[in-house]
């Protein structure tokens, strides 16, 4: 057992150890420095970004057009052209539906004789009807 | 350099005018970053490598470590940086030992192991250099490579208090961190590390 242990370095033996190791990391093969220099460029590429990215600045704007776009998808009419408009155009409508001649009058049935159909009923039952001892 | 530089530009762009503080924030942290990784990535391909015993696997690691360390770690405060980073290198050299291990469990049950070679060693590259070292590299070497195949022999925890300790330099608080432990446990693994290389290697010269 030589000195303390937890004081790295203190023995010879640490002191040419470390030596060695050190002088063997600095004295690599070109081959390895370069793999190693590429191998830091990938990693400091593949570091986050602490701005905000370009996507991320735009994406509240897309947000708000596509929201803008699917309500003019929902409430605009399709197929139909302003002037043919069903509101727009029913006052017109009305008025040739009301002056027609040939058309069902819309009030019909308060013209209808009662009374006379009841009669007529009567008279065609009392027709065919055989009387007693006649 | 210039990969950098565009990324510098490119993030540069998307800072929206008259927020310029937002820009020299983004860049110092980024320099600062980079500072920190570029004094690093050497020490930990060699802690790697000691404990993976593969180049390639060590490369992967590192690289896997600088970039788990840069895209989730790279808010926290750098001083934070350094126990981190070697922690998540420490669990990727973790996984490459157990995934060898799977391996070669499942190799060992199939009846065409050995011709299935997919780790195949270029001939070129394994050939020894013939070129003559002189005398002190020639020795230094020879100690390298004794202390190296020493070191990978410790058991995982030794090994990486020894490294973390001797290698980066790290102090008994900041191994205790990198390894989620008690530092009177990073001094008995360092302790026991150290009596196991002088055992080994007697009092090695460099």
């Amino acid at each position: 057992m030589t000195g303390d242990p937890t004081e790295a370095g203190n023995s010879e033996f640490e002191q040419r150890a470390r030596a060695l190791l050190i002088r063997s990391a600095e004295e690599l093969p070109g081959a390895v420095r370069s793999r190693l220099t590429r191998a830091r460029y990938a990693a400091l590429a593949a570091r986050p970004s602490q701005t905000p990215s370009l996507a991320r600045r735009w994406v509240p704007a897309g947000v708000a057009v596509a929201a803008a776009l699917g309500l003019l998808v929902l409430y605009l009419p399709h197929g139909r052209g302003l002037g043919e408009n069903p509101v727009a155009n029913a006052g017109m409508e009305d008025i040739e539906l009301l002056t027609d001649n040939d058309a069902v009058p819309l009030n019909g049935d308060q013209d209808v004789d009662y009374d006379f159909y009841e009669w007529a009923a009567e008279e065609a039952a009392g027709a065919t009807a055989p009387t007693l001892g006649s | 350099m210039a990969a950098f530089a565009s990324l510098g530009a490119q993030t540069a762009d998307l800072i929206p005018p008259g927020k310029a503080h937002l820009r020299d924030t983004t860049q110092d942290a980024a320099r600062t970053l980079e500072t920190f990784l570029t004094s690093v990535e050497r020490k930990a391909f060699r802690i790697a490598q000691i404990a993976l015993r593969h180049e390639a696997d060590a490369l992967d690691v590192v690289q896997d470590a600088m970039l788990q360390l840069s895209s989730r770690y790279a808010s926290r405060p750098p001083e934070e940086w350094r126990p981190l980073f070697y922690r998540i290198l420490e669990n990727r050299v973790r996984d490459v030992q157990r995934r060898r291990s799977v391996r070669s469990r499942v190799m060992a049950y199939l009846p065409w192991r050995g011709q299935v070679e997919d780790d195949t060693v270029d001939p070129i590259e394994q050939a020894v250099d013939k070129a003559p070292l002189p005398p002190a590299q020639l020795e230094s070497d020879e100690a390298m490579a004794a202390l190296e195949q020493a070191i990978a022999a410790l058991p995982a925890r030794q090994q990486q208090a020894f490294l973390l300790r001797n290698l980066e330099g790290l102090d008994v608080a900041e191994t205790a961190a990198t390894m989620k432990c008690s530092q009177g446990s990073v001094k008995t693994h360092y302790f026991r590390a150290l009596q196991a290389l002088r055992l080994k290697l007697g009092e090695f010269r460099t």
